[in-house]
């Protein structure tokens, strides 16, 4: 019994330790890698071609919000560079045998921006709210499979699912809210106070936003991991024009920058003490194909177009080949998620095949369609010539249509999308990815009107599993049903092109495009 | 009969902004798209939808909308900006701060450069003199704005290594650096607005210069500087008012371009913003106040006329 009880006491002490070390490596892996030879201090300035329209993590979609707001705000998961949900805020938790209840076990200490200590009653709160409908957040969708969130104990919160969802961990990260003050949104100036004031745990405050000028972040002192964040500000300067940002860069008025077209980037890879980063992303640039088109609601035609379609050839017009070419899986996320290319139908071009598909769909002459692009997005305008010139080749004659972008999202969200281009923002899951996109009504929004059981089903079970391996096999078969139905084709992934002056050291670009890595990027004097 | 001068120029001038109001209500309403679709983006969700449609008041028929905004804005009360949480008042004062110092110094230099160029190129036509400032005019007139500031962006940098600051100062918070950021913006459309001052006022004065008065006067063996300053130019001074004052409007509700590019957080952008986010309360409120800035200048315009000329006076 003596020793039984000491094996016991070892096996305990042996698990806590193991926990304790994944739990300590896993930390070390967040905000990615430590620089040893690092040193705090310092204010960094970093231009932005994009300029959020506002900070509020909770009512703002846009992809230019996510990228900053993730300085200030923190969800109970971090995701990882290659899409996995790293405990953050949640320093660990428990999953329930049939998968419908899970319980999160809080990081002790963790001050608010206001100076409160976080409790598990400000987590019920932020969920609570951001997954209420009538409050209006778009990450109410990604949460509508909680049925309940309770807080047993200031430290502990239970969420509890009204069904299966193997990928709730990643929709607690940052895309949307992020754990704020239990009532916060009671006040009526709430949700515009965010523009002044942050109220987030992160490792960054919010100091000054003024539209059409800056955006800057002071470093929070009371922030939860030791040590961080290096700098002392980072300040976003928006510059409406890549030749501005260019000029800037070059004469050392900023530090560095994210360009989205590579000759503007290029041009400063000649000027002495900067360097070009280049980082495979998690974006996506594609061509949409809505089947309440009267052309393309036939599955040959679609396809037909896809076989005609040089996505090497596309992308080097657009973005002069700094990127990689997509099956069905966007470049950050393919290693881990992607079918290889030689297993996706309807990839390679083969002209003959596409020419037939259009005989035997009843165009053996062609046709006439639009194209449509959207202002503004520099990359659609070389690839819609690029493409137009393909489709000639099968004798489809493309007129290129640009509009608006609230012409655009109008169009997108009444499902009226038609042939259009389509430039997605990050998403680290291939559920976040997929799942609204694709699955049919009424649990998705299926904007291409697709109406694929098949696939439905796979997006269905994919949510719902949590085991990596049967996950991989379901999306797997879902990629294969996405290439051959060709709802959509996506076309590329555009890396991220950083520019950085040599002081800025260890600045690790996170594929999302999300500024995480400025908290461990430090100052070379 | 001051009364005679101003009432009915205040009864065109409300008029004017009612209608402006009714205009821009309508014009913001038929551009397709709204914040609740800017704000959920690909994420579109139908409740979600409704609920920032109720927020914002969407949900409103049109005319309640319209009465509601305009009751608020006779009150003086131009909303609040449904991203940014301010008063539309206290954004406009803020961004045209910036617009209307790029704008003063534009006219300060532009009519300091092209009035003494116009006056020369008239009294000298013909001449080689004529000619190059004939060149320099056609390049004003025809030269983009965006490319001329682009050269002067990319030339300084590429020429003295220097650019502006990225971030605006206003003269207060720090003087030197207010100078530096708008330099540039102000020399590109000053010489823009310099060539079209000196063409017109060019035209002018070989027009007047050709009047029988003028023949007179030189028969009668005035001075020439007599004569082109004290008569000629002062002739020309009523159309060159006029001019300037459109010009001035020009510049105040259409510096956008030069602001993009030199990232000025002014009117232009402002409103730019405002109409890509569809944040109705500030593109409503700023182009009515471009509107009534409008009014504002034309009658001033009016005023300096009657200062000028004796014989329009009421």
């Amino acid at each position: 019994m003596y020793l039984s009880v000491w094996i016991k006491r070892f096996s305990t002490f042996f698990v806590a330790g193991a926990l304790a070390t994944a739990a300590w490596s896993q930390d070390a892996g967040l905000y990615g890698k430590s620089d040893p030879a690092a040193r705090a201090g310092g204010k960094l300035t970093i231009g932005s071609l994009t300029e959020p329209p506002a900070l509020d993590p909770y009512h703002q979609a846009a992809d230019a919000r996510i990228r900053v707001t993730v300085l200030a705000y923190q969800g109970l998961f971090y995701e990882s560079a290659t899409g996995e949900a790293i405990p953050l805020l949640a320093e660990s938790y428990t999953q329930s045998a049939d998968g419908l209840s899970y319980t999160f076990n809080l990081r002790r200490g963790v001050k608010f921006h206001t100076g409160q200590t976080m409790t598990s009653a400000d987590v019920k709160y932020s969920y609570d709210y951001m997954r209420d409908p009538k409050n209006g957040s778009p990450g109410a969708g990604d949460l509508s499979t909680i049925e309940s969130i309770s807080a047993p104990d200031d430290n502990t919160v239970v969420i509890k699912l009204s069904r299966r969802n193997g990928l709730l961990p990643i929709t607690l990260t940052h895309r949307y809210g992020g754990v704020i003050p239990k009532d916060y949104f009671a006040a009526a100036d709430a949700r515009t106070k965010l523009n002044q004031v942050s109220v987030g745990t992160g490792p960054f405050k919010l100091k000054q936003f003024r539209q059409n000028s800056v955006l800057v972040f002071e470093k929070f002192q009371d922030y939860w991991q030791k040590g961080l964040p290096l700098l002392d500000e980072v300040t976003f300067a928006f510059m409406p024009n890549s030749a501005t940002m260019v000029v800037a860069a070059g004469n050392g008025r900023i530090d560095m920058g994210i360009f989205t077209r590579p000759q503007d980037a290029e041009q400063l890879t000649k000027t002495a003490g900067i360097k070009l980063v280049r980082t495979p992303a998690m974006n996506q640039k594609s061509i949409d194909l809505g089947s309440e088109h009267p052309i393309l609601k036939d599955e040959r035609v679609r396809q037909a177009i896809a076989l005609a379609i040089d996505k090497q050839e596309v992308m080097k017009a657009s973005i002069s080949g700094y990127g990689q070419v997509l099956g069905t899986m966007v470049a950050g996320m393919q290693d881990r998620w992607g079918l290889p290319l030689d297993q996706v139908p309807n990839q390679k071009v083969d002209l003959a095949r596409s020419r037939k598909l259009l005989v035997d769909a009843g165009y053996p002459n062609g046709f006439e369609i639009d194209l449509t692009t959207i202002i503004t997005y520099d990359w659609m305008d070389a690839a819609a010539v690029t493409i137009s010139e393909q489709l000639k080749r099968v004798g489809i004659r493309v007129n290129i249509k640009k509009v608006e972008l609230g012409v655009w999202v109008r169009n997108f969200q009444s499902k009226q999308m038609g042939f259009t281009f389509n430039d997605w923002p990050s998403s680290p899951d291939p559920s976040l990815l997929y799942y609204r996109h694709f699955r049919a009504d009424p649990l998705g929004a299926d904007f291409r009107n697709w109406k694929n059981t098949e696939a439905s089903n796979l997006l269905d079970r994919g949510r719902e599993e949590s085991d990596y391996a049967v996950r991989k096999r379901i999306y797997n078969d879902f990629q294969k049903l996405l290439a051959q139905g060709v709802p959509t084709i996506m076309l590329f992934s555009a890396d991220l092109l950083t520019v950085e002056r040599e002081r800025v050291r260890n600045h690790q670009q996170h594929p999302t495009g999300w500024y995480f890595g400025l908290v461990k990027t430090w100052l070379q004097n | 009969m001051i009364l005679r001068f101003l009432l009915p120029r205040i009864f065109s001038a409300v008029v004017a902004a009612l209608l402006s109001c009714l205009i821009v209500f309508m014009m913001m309403r038929s551009v397709p798209g709204d914040i609740v679709g800017q704000m959920l983006g690909q994420t579109s969700d139908p409740t979600a939808a409704l609920a920032l449609r109720g927020f914002f008041g969407l949900d409103q028929p049109l005319h309640t909308q319209f009465l509601d905004w305009l009751s608020h804005l006779l009150q003086g009360d131009l909303g609040t900006s449904w991203y940014q949480g301010k008063p539309v008042t206290q954004l406009i004062a803020e961004a045209f701060s910036v617009t209307f110092e790029v704008a003063l110094l534009t006219l300060l230099i532009a009519t300091m450069v092209g009035v003494p160029l116009g006056v020369l190129s008239g009294i000298y036509e013909g001449s080689r003199l004529d000619a190059a400032i004939q060149s320099f005019n056609l390049i004003g007139l025809s030269a983009p704005i965006f490319w001329v500031g682009l050269m002067l962006l990319v030339g300084t940098s590429a020429l003295v290594g220097w650019s502006p600051p990225f971030a605006y100062s206003s003269l207060s918070e720090n003087f030197k650096e207010n100078l530096e950021i708008v330099l540039l913006p102000v020399l590109s459309l000053a010489f823009l607005q310099a060539g079209a001052y000196s063409h017109f006022v060019r035209e002018c004065m070989v027009s007047e210069l050709r009047r029988d008065y003028i023949r007179a006067a030189v028969a009668k063996g005035l001075k020439p500087s007599h004569i082109y300053f004290k008569h000629a130019l002062r002739n020309i001074l009523i159309p060159l008012v006029t001019f300037m004052g459109l010009i001035l409007i020009q510049i105040l509700g259409g510096t956008v371009v030069i602001e993009s590019l030199f990232s000025l957080p002014g009117l232009g952008r402002l409103i730019l913003s405002g109409i890509q986010g569809r944040d109705y309360p500030v593109v409503q409120g700023a182009l009515l106040f471009v509107v009534v800035i409008a009014i504002c200048i034309n009658f001033l315009v009016d005023l300096m006329y009657v200062w000028i000329d004796p014989r329009m006076r009421p």
